[in-house]
């Protein structure tokens, strides 16, 4: 097995990587690239933590190979804030409390922000469905939910959702 | 998890990728999504010398609809397939079949159709990484002797839980394989060898091309019952196609029931299907029957090796295929207006 150069276009900018056909996304992020937003938990899909965009898109990173991602737009979520402020996603999640232990977090606002950029006024059932691939240990989901659903449409009777008037 | 080690190449075309897979054979696996095969190295099941990445044959993904046929390239990834008006109008149970497979941010945009249609057989006993295996002995499907989802059993039980196959033999569809030189066109129905090493009937060198699903006016709907609304696999589930007479539109001419993930393939139930010829769209009874029918027939091939009890499964055999069959029945009364 034979290491290659490859370059990934990772969050706008590319990156020049050493790497053997066997490492997937989700290593060479953390490991060469240093962007330890993504995690991994279950290493076989079925948890969510790695969850990254492709193409806008929401994918596995620790099911896809680096040399799979190669044309690819990748983002993580370390994309979501400018500098040192929070996307309004990501604010929305502080807010509602969305945030327990965090490890989920990475992922959650991966899936999510792909729905939003997609449909910013989903009803319940479709949030729900659009995370339906990332478990929470912590929160119980429901504020996950509410972040998510609040995020361009603020509620008057919640009490999380901090008005931008 | 780490995946062993394996060389990797790109073919640009499918003549490359036939070319490749013709002198590899058994030592090279295709990838195109990675969501069965990848998860399969990781736990040590599999280890191919050879990965044959399909990511830039995009001539293999499409749908496209003639007269009285829809074809979907191999490669079309799950998503496509979901928003394809076509497929949701005439092929509605592939349409509901795929919408239900893993999650959204797993299978949907990665995940192909023809993946889920190849995937491995399962079992919980085989599924599980090299350490948890490494405390007892080998199974058949791994290259043991011995069973532990049936006692006793001098072969392999593990399970098809594709619910794109389950689907797709409801609607009739055929496969054209391809490997280099030749190309061949298989009933899906005739594409499971019922056992659970090899489930397929396909050579090392061939690739799944194309899926080719008959529309003839019928109406068709799947059902699946799983854990959880998402992630997980079925654990049992049933595809139904039902085909009104041109003479007379409130009668059954022809049903097709498939039930899944309780058999080594998706189980064609001839005998149940065929006891709703005749029948009128409304006949409750009939349906009953041909779920009961089923039921009895999907016994005999399950084990318990993909979760819930045996029992419990067998029991909703009839409760998947009655509200498939409910589902599709409906739908060619709306149709008849």
């Amino acid at each position: 097995m034979e290491k290659r150069e490859i370059t990934l276009n990772v969050n706008g900018k590319p990156h020049h990587v050493m790497i053997y056909p066997n490492e997937t996304l989700l290593d060479v992020l953390r490991d060469k690239l240093d962007l330890t937003g993504s995690k991994e938990s279950c290493g076989e899909g079925v948890c969510g933590s790695c969850t990254i965009q492709m193409d806008g898109k929401p994918v596995r990173s620790c099911l896809t190979l680096a040399l799979e991602a190669i044309e690819a737009k990748i983002e993580t979520v370390e994309s979501l804030a400018n500098g040192d402020e929070l996307s309004d996603l990501q604010q929305s999640f502080v807010d509602h409390g969305a945030v327990q232990c965090g490890f989920c977090t990475p992922g959650m606002l991966m899936s999510a922000d792909a729905l939003l950029k997609d449909n910013p006024k989903p009803d319940e059932h479709t949030v729900r469905k659009a995370i339906s691939g990332n478990i929470c240990r912590c929160t119980g989901y429901t504020k996950i939910v509410e972040a998510v659903l609040h995020t361009a449409q603020p509620q008057g009777h919640c009490s999380d959702c901090s008005s931008k008037e | 998890m780490l995946l062993p080690t394996f060389d990797y190449s790109e073919p640009e075309n499918l003549e490359g990728a036939l070319d490749l897979l013709a002198h590899h054979r058994e030592d090279a696996k295709l990838l195109a999504g990675g969501t069965d095969l990848l998860v399969r190295m990781k736990k040590g099941l599999l280890k191919p010398k050879v990965l044959i990445s399909l990511k830039s044959l995009n001539e293999l993904s499409y749908i496209s609809e003639g007269a009285d046929w829809i074809k979907i390239g191999a490669r079309t990834p799950l998503a496509d397939i979901i928003v394809s008006e076509p497929v949701q109008n005439n092929a509605r149970a592939l349409f509901q079949a795929c919408e239900k497979v893993g999650a959204i941010t797993i299978q949907h945009y990665r995940g192909t159709i023809g993946g889920n249609i190849l995937q491995d057989n399962r079992c919980h006993h085989y599924n599980q990484s090299d350490f948890h295996r490494s405390g007892r002995q080998s199974c058949h499907k791994d290259g043991g002797k011995i069973c532990y989802a049936r006692e006793n059993a001098d072969r392999c039980n593990s399970t098809c839980q594709s619910d794109g196959a389950t689907a797709l033999m409801a609607l009739g569809a055929k496969l054209v394989l391809m490997s280099k030189g030749n190309e061949r066109t298989v009933d899906l129905d005739r594409f499971y060898t019922s056992e659970g090493i090899m489930p397929h009937q396909m050579e090392p060198h061939e690739l799944l091309k194309e899926i080719i699903i008959p529309l003839n006016n019928a109406k068709s709907a799947y059902q699946r019952l799983a854990y959880r609304s998402a992630i997980d696999y079925p654990i049992v589930c049933a595809g139904v196609l039902l085909k009104p007479s041109h003479e007379q539109k409130d009668r059954i001419d022809e049903a097709r029931i498939v039930v899944g993930a309780m058999g080594r393939a998706p189980l064609f139930l001839a005998q149940a299907a065929s006891s709703l010829t005749g029948k009128t769209l409304d006949d409750t009874d009939a349906f009953e029957k041909a779920a009961h029918a089923s039921m009895d027939s999907a016994a005999t091939f399950a084990v318990h090796n993909v979760g819930s009890t045996l029992e419990y499964r067998c029991e909703m055999v009839p409760t998947v295929v009655i509200r498939a069959l409910k589902e599709a029945a409906q739908a060619a009364k709306n149709q008849n207006g």
